[in-house]
């Protein structure tokens, strides 16, 4: 019967596309292609109202081959794609944003930038909120290698102006390329969304027009606004931004310390730390310790230097101060219970002498304040650092000895 | 800590997830998902853009064509796990999933049935013993003595059972007077197992009528409750059939060598018959990993469920999780050296989850089914994080938890199936954010759920592994609930183990996805997350799994073949991989352990350099018409491994061997077939029982086998006979020739008359015999045979002729070959058979009798009238002469049809 015939042809459908799917999944993309031969059968048909029709699989299933197959060429590439593009409605933007994505990959940027215009310029019926999406992307890219053929048109420019000569049609091309690109790029960085790429771009754009207005707005937008999600980059953009035009102090700290409370483990914190450092205010001080001590809780700054001899020389200057001992005292309340395990104990003490003698100076003596010299991290980076006649290490070991009461008040 | 300048576009919402129906079964595939700019701005070269997916990544081929058993068979003896089969009802299981309805029918009246049977202490312990003097089992009539008194029998069996101080009698006439012969019920029983399956089954209205009377008593347990229990039971093991997470992270870890360059690891993993010895076995990395000396090892009381390790500060700590203990090892720094257990914790509640600290040594994090996370640390004990029994962001059923560390110690992350939050440890209920959530956010299917997450951190301090059975993500904690990667796996069941091995600066991490039931083993390799945005580079790539080795093994009996498929499909519990440097070749060797408890090993060898151009095994392997993968090194694992292979077959056909009880040829009882009345002689026995009795004896004698069930079988199938036999054609033939030549009407009177003469001398005969026959017979029986002989003899004219050849009828051995020295059955025993006195004897009730010679005549009435088939087998069936007179009369004759008229 026919609906036995129906229900043969599906199973042989299926066992088609387990084939294909073991030849791909083991690299096999000849095989592959030859089974996906057979499997084209299957669009004659379609009965499936399955959410992944043939049509979508054979696309799929084509692309990772001729992307892997090693005799393929860019021309069998575009021709298959075109065929793709005509099975199924639905699904031709994703096609062609897809295509275009190929283009770029392979350098072939002019291509990408054709497939993108004709793609933007397709209409049929009413468009889903998912081909909606796929449209704004589609435009957006498109806005992107505008931005790029503007900025090759501008230094071009800038290398025309060294040489001392205008050229107004170069000039009149790159304009007309920013009046695009800033279109198509304005409309996506509205949609919430991680837009990075699109929103450098749009920036630079306005900030070489002189637009800074519009240019702080859209940084703020995309760094303040609760539908979007809480990207670090956007407030490195728009500290980033403030620094360029040489804001404050206070409003670069007002930034920082936002991606502070976002991301403390930043590697923007340092810069942070020593900025409030250099600070006149002892509340900004005070916050300086208490980011860098934060930024050295996490696993990925146990070996970082820089932040060990930031806090070292703040812990420092509070000990040879005697002033603010409680500040310390604060942060090595709630850190004393793991900070010696994580990173004071005798195998790190070992290792850090071996590898970063500088890192275990820095270290050792943090340890000798926060610990007393009793701490088997300074005891061993001392008197390793003495047997090998290093100079500052013998003055640390001086120090910490002399300083040791501070340790009594600070774990008391 | 650097953090990409640029991230991948993509659109962000928030809410549940809007897709649905989950990804097709090749969503995977041909996306490059996003593009972004690479690198920094060169401001003259030409912009270049890198893929989100589909980037060159490094090639790892398979160096063996099945994985290699790398350590002997686990324990002597091994128990199958469940299958559907077990416990679903039969038949319906195909059906159902043809139909495509998930609904399956457990068959929950067998498991309660195997519960009688295997424990009737529990099941009827008390009554049992108070009620089996009052039951006899035996063949011979129980009589009761009727004596005034003792014919008024209690009403019901527990009344008397119960209440000895009624009987006024000696206990010994007691017992004989309360007895009940219980032989019928159990026949009935019997009967019932062999009738498994007939439409008719249920029709047992003595069983029906002792199960009413017995079924509030006769239980130890109430049978309501009992069949509450084993419901209940029956669902959850079937849940576990569908989807089990207790094994969730895996039961082998991999302890690599303590030294950079050094060869010797160490494996932990389960082992012995209930997986509850714990093993601690050196590795020496070769070309293939080889054991060294025998394992450490350890008992525990209870199933190993996951093996978690991790190392902090130079010394690795062993976390192990079975359902209601939990339990830290710890193997020092120097190599060589034992591992010590530390602490052991008891759960009131099984545990879901442990995982071990890579920050600070001795710090694990358990989770509970209740919905409960814990920090465990060996020096300050537990403390509770959190517990919750409902789900994070929306409510699911399942108890299951999920707990592991972050970048930061003190922060936890927490997982059930709806998302993960990261808690921190010193003010839990204050301090968390959500790091993944099944939604919009992160692009989710409706239906996803979370399957196992893991912390990436000897890759990148700050990413996260999730899977789900549609997909993996690479999660970022400092972009919460943006997954940074995100790959629509196409894994036939979700990915419940996962390995990272970390690549150098500028290389690939690999990560390793393992499914329990399919054994499937994905590889993936990922880049990125500091510096430059994550990346999934290079294609997708399958592992082989343990059952792939089965099609490479030497041909096996059929029954050795059945055990070896069944112990190499089992499904996985655990994976691991080890990497080994060697110069400028590296290769990743990948552990897998089954739940019976082998452990397999293969081979992936990486070239350094080697240029993405089509490897020469591409090539070979598309050789039209062939099944490429095999053909590489014959159809069998490789020298190295051909060894193993035959050592760990022998071991496991000497340890596993087929049991004892299988020796024994396989016997029926005949007791299922027959009830004892059945089997009883008749009075007197016919010459048919007589001949049958003598060849059983000779044949028993001989030592022989009596092929008379089978006839046709013990010869071989010959053609069939011609149908013309020379000098006597047979009547169609000869009336097909008469009617072409014309005396056609000549013929059908010679034909007549000819069979009339026939018909009478056969009625006369039959009348004779039935006469002497007469002696018992009732009254009825004999005024319709007079009546039968009436009309059939009034028939006659138009009736054909009843052959007289004797055919087989369904009750006699047919008579197509006796064996040799067996004289051929005459038609005389087939009648006897269904003489009514012969039936009487055996027992068959008058109405049943009816029906017997009913239904042969049946048989009877059928051949087609006038011209018979001599040759054919229709006109052979035998009518005895002697059936048709008890024919009823009250049952009119068919008219039969015409043919030819």
């Amino acid at each position: 019967s026919s609906h036995e015939h129906k229900l043969n042809f599906k199973k042989s459908k299926e066992v088609c596309l387990n084939y294909i799917q073991d030849a791909m999944l083991q690299k096999q993309w000849k095989r592959a292609a030859e089974f996906l031969t057979f499997y084209i059968e299957s669009l004659e048909k379609d009965f499936s109202t399955a959410y992944m029709g043939p049509s979508e699989m054979i696309w799929r299933i084509g692309t990772e081959i001729l992307c892997h197959h090693s005799h393929s060429s860019m021309k069998q590439f575009n021709s298959f794609i075109e065929q793709m593009k005509t099975l199924g409605v639905k699904r031709y933007l994703k096609v062609c944003l897809e295509h275009a994505f190929h283009l770029l990959c392979n350098g072939l940027i002019d291509e990408a930038y054709q497939n993108l215009s004709l793609a933007e310029s397709w209409r049929f019926g009413e468009q889903t909120a998912i081909q909606d999406r796929e449209m704004k992307l589609i435009q957006a890219y498109r806005g992107l290698l505008d931005y790029c053929s503007w900025s090759k048109q501008k230094n071009i420019l800038l290398e025309h102006g060294q040489n001392g000569f205008e050229d107004l049609s170069v000039e009149r091309e790159m304009h007309s390329c920013f009046r695009k690109a800033a279109v198509n790029l304005k409309e996506i960085i509205k949609v919430p969304g991680v837009w990075d790429l699109f929103v450098k771009c749009y920036v630079d754009l306005l900030e070489y027009y002189g637009d800074h207005n519009e240019a702080c707005q859209v940084l703020n937008e995309y760094a303040y606004n609760s539908k979007f999600p809480a990207n670090p980059n956007a407030h490195v953009y728009l500290y980033q931004f403030l620094k360029r035009h040489g804001e404050s102090k206070k409003s670069l700290i007002s930034a920082l310390k936002i991606l502070h409370d976002i991301v403390p483990s930043h590697e923007l914190m340092i810069d942070f730390n020593t900025m409030l450092q250099k600070s006149k205010k002892r509340k900004k001080r005070q916050l300086g310790l208490e980011v860098i001590f934060a930024a050295l809780d996490y696993a990925g700054w146990k070996e970082n230097v820089k932040a060990w001899s930031c806090l070292a020389r703040q812990v420092k200057q509070i000990v040879i101060s005697e002033k603010h001992l409680d500040w310390i005292k604060q942060e090595w309340n709630s850190r004393k219970d793991w900070w010696p395990a994580f990173h004071f104990s005798r195998y790190l003490a070992k290792r850090n002498w071996q590898e970063n003698e500088s890192l275990s100076y820095e270290k050792a003596l943090v340890a000798g304040i926060l610990l007393g010299k009793d701490c088997k991290y300074f005891k061993y980076v001392s008197h390793q650092g003495c047997k090998a006649q290093v100079k500052r290490f013998r003055i640390l070991k001086k120090f910490v000895n002399k300083h040791n009461p501070v340790y009594l008040r600070i774990s008391g | 800590m650097e953090f990409p300048a640029v991230l991948f576009p993509s659109y962000f919402s928030a809410g549940p997830p809007r897709e649905e129906g989950g990804p097709g079964p090749a969503a995977g595939w041909g996306e490059y998902g996003q593009v972004l700019e690479a690198g920094p701005h060169r401001r003259q070269a030409e912009t270049t853009f890198v893929p989100r997916r589909g980037g060159t990544g490094e090639s790892w081929e398979p160096a063996d064509a099945a994985p290699v058993p790398f350590l002997p068979p686990n324990a002597s003896c091994w128990i199958p796990s469940l299958v559907p089969q077990d416990i679903l009802y039969h038949g319906v299981l195909r059906r159902k999933l043809q139909a495509g309805k998930s609904g399956a029918a457990l068959d929950f009246t067998k498991q309660l049935g195997h519960f009688f049977v295997d424990h009737p202490e529990d099941a009827f312990g008390s009554l049992g013993r108070l009620l089996h003097k009052n039951f006899y089992l035996g063949n011979s009539k129980l009589r009761v003595s009727v004596r005034p008194g003792v014919t008024m029998l209690p009403p019901t069996l527990p009344l008397a059972a119960a209440s000895p101080s009624l009987c006024l009698f000696s206990p010994q006439r007691h017992a004989r007077d309360n007895t009940i012969r219980m032989t019928a019920l159990m026949e009935e029983i019997g009967r019932l197992e062999a009738r498994r399956g007939c439409p008719r089954q249920h029709l047992a209205p003595r069983l029906r009528w002792f199960s009413h009377l017995c079924r509030d008593w006769l239980f130890e347990v109430p049978l309501g409750l009992l069949a509450d229990c084993v419901h209940e039971e029956l669902l959850l093991q079937w849940a576990g059939l569908l989807f089990d997470d207790s094994c969730t992270g895996g039961a082998l870890a991999w302890l690599p060598p303590k030294d950079v360059g050094a060869r010797m690891g160490r494996l932990v993993y389960p082992g012995g018959e209930a997986m509850n010895h714990l093993y601690f076995q050196d590795v020496v990395l070769e070309e293939m990993p080889r054991a060294r000396g025998s394992p450490t090892q350890f008992e525990l009381n209870g199933r190993i469920r996951q093996v978690a390790a991790a190392r902090a500060d130079g010394e690795d700590f062993i976390g192990i999780r079975s359902d209601y203990h939990c339990g830290v090892w710890r193997v020092p720094g120097r190599t060589g050296a034992a591992p010590t257990p530390l602490q052991v914790i008891r759960t009131s509640v099984p545990a879901s989850c442990l995982t071990v600290s890579p920050h600070l040594p001795g710090e694990l994090s358990v989770c509970t089914q209740s919905g409960a996370v814990y920090l465990w640390s060996i020096e300050t004990g537990l403390q509770r994080l959190r517990h919750d029994p409902q789900t994070m962001f929306f409510r699911d059923h399942s108890p299951w938890r999920w707990s592991d560390f972050t970048a930061h110690p003190r922060v936890l992350s927490c997982a059930d199936r709806t998302g993960l939050q990261c808690l921190d440890a010193r003010a839990p209920e204050r301090c968390h954010f959500d790091l993944f959530k099944v939604g919009e956010e992160a692009g989710c299917q409706q239906g996803e759920r979370v399957v196992l997450p893991m912390y990436l951190g000897r890759a990148h301090p700050s990413q996260h592994l999730v899977t789900t059975q549609f997909s993996v993500y690479v999660l970022d904690e400092r972009l919460p609930l943006v997954p940074v990667l995100k790959w629509a796996h196409m894994m036939k069941a979700p990915p419940l183990f996962a390995h990272l091995t970390t690549g150098g600066p500028e290389r690939s991490h690999k990560v390793l996805l393992g499914a329990s039931h399919t054994q499937e083993l994905l590889l993936l390799q990922y880049q990125g997350g500091s510096r430059s945005a994550c990346q999934l580079v290079g294609p997708p790539q399958k592992l082989h799994s343990i059952a792939s080795c089965l099609q490479h093994l030497p041909v096996q009996l059929p029954h050795r073949h059945r055990m070896l498929q069944q112990r190499l499909g089992t499904p996985a519990a655990g994976l691991a991989a080890a990497l080994q440097e060697d110069g400028l070749r590296e290769s990743l060797l990948v552990f897998q352990l089954s739940e019976a408890g082998d452990v397999f090993c293969q081979r992936l060898t990486h070239e350094a350099a080697q240029p993405p151009a089509p490897t020469s095994g591409d090539e070979a392997m598309t050789a039209p018409g062939s099944s490429p993968l095999f053909e590489t090194p014959a159809s069998s694992p490789p020298a190295l491994g051909t060894l193993r292979y035959r050592r760990w077959l022998k071991a496991l056909s000497e340890g596993c061997g087929e049991p004892t009880r299988h020796a024994y040829p396989a016997t029926l009882s005949q007791k299922r077939l027959f009830t004892r009345k059945e089997l009883a002689m008749p009075a007197g026995p016919s010459t048919l029982h007589g001949q049958l009795r003598r060849q059983l004896r000779q044949t028993m004698r001989e030592g022989g086998c009596i092929q008379r069930w089978d006839p046709l079988a013990s010869q071989p199938c010959t053609p069939p006979q011609p149908l013309e036999l020379a000098g006597d054609p047979d009547p169609l033939s000869t009336r097909l020739t008469a009617a072409w030549s014309g005396d056609w009407g000549q013929w059908w009177e010679e034909r007549t008359s000819f069979n009339m003469a026939q018909r009478q001398r056969a009625l006369r005969e039959r009348r004779r015999r039935q006469k002497r026959a007469r002696g018992r017979r009732s009254l009825s029986a004999s005024f319709t045979s007079s009546l039968t002989y009436q009309s059939e003899l009034s028939e006659l004219s138009d009736v054909a002729p009843t052959p007289l050849s004797p055919g087989p009828p369904a009750v006699v051995p047919r008579e197509g070959s006796p064996p040799a020295g067996v004289p051929p059955a005459s038609p005389l025993p087939d009648e006897a058979l269904l003489s009514s006195q012969s039936l009487r004897c055996r027992g068959i009730p008058k109405e049943r009798r009816k029906t017997l010679r009913d239904y042969l005549a049946v048989w009877a009435d059928d051949p087609p009238e006038p011209p018979e088939l001599p040759g054919s087998q229709a006109s052979q069936l035998c009518i005895p002469s002697s059936q048709s007179q008890l024919s009823s009369a009250s049952q009119p004759r068919r008219k039969r049809p015409r043919m030819g008229f």
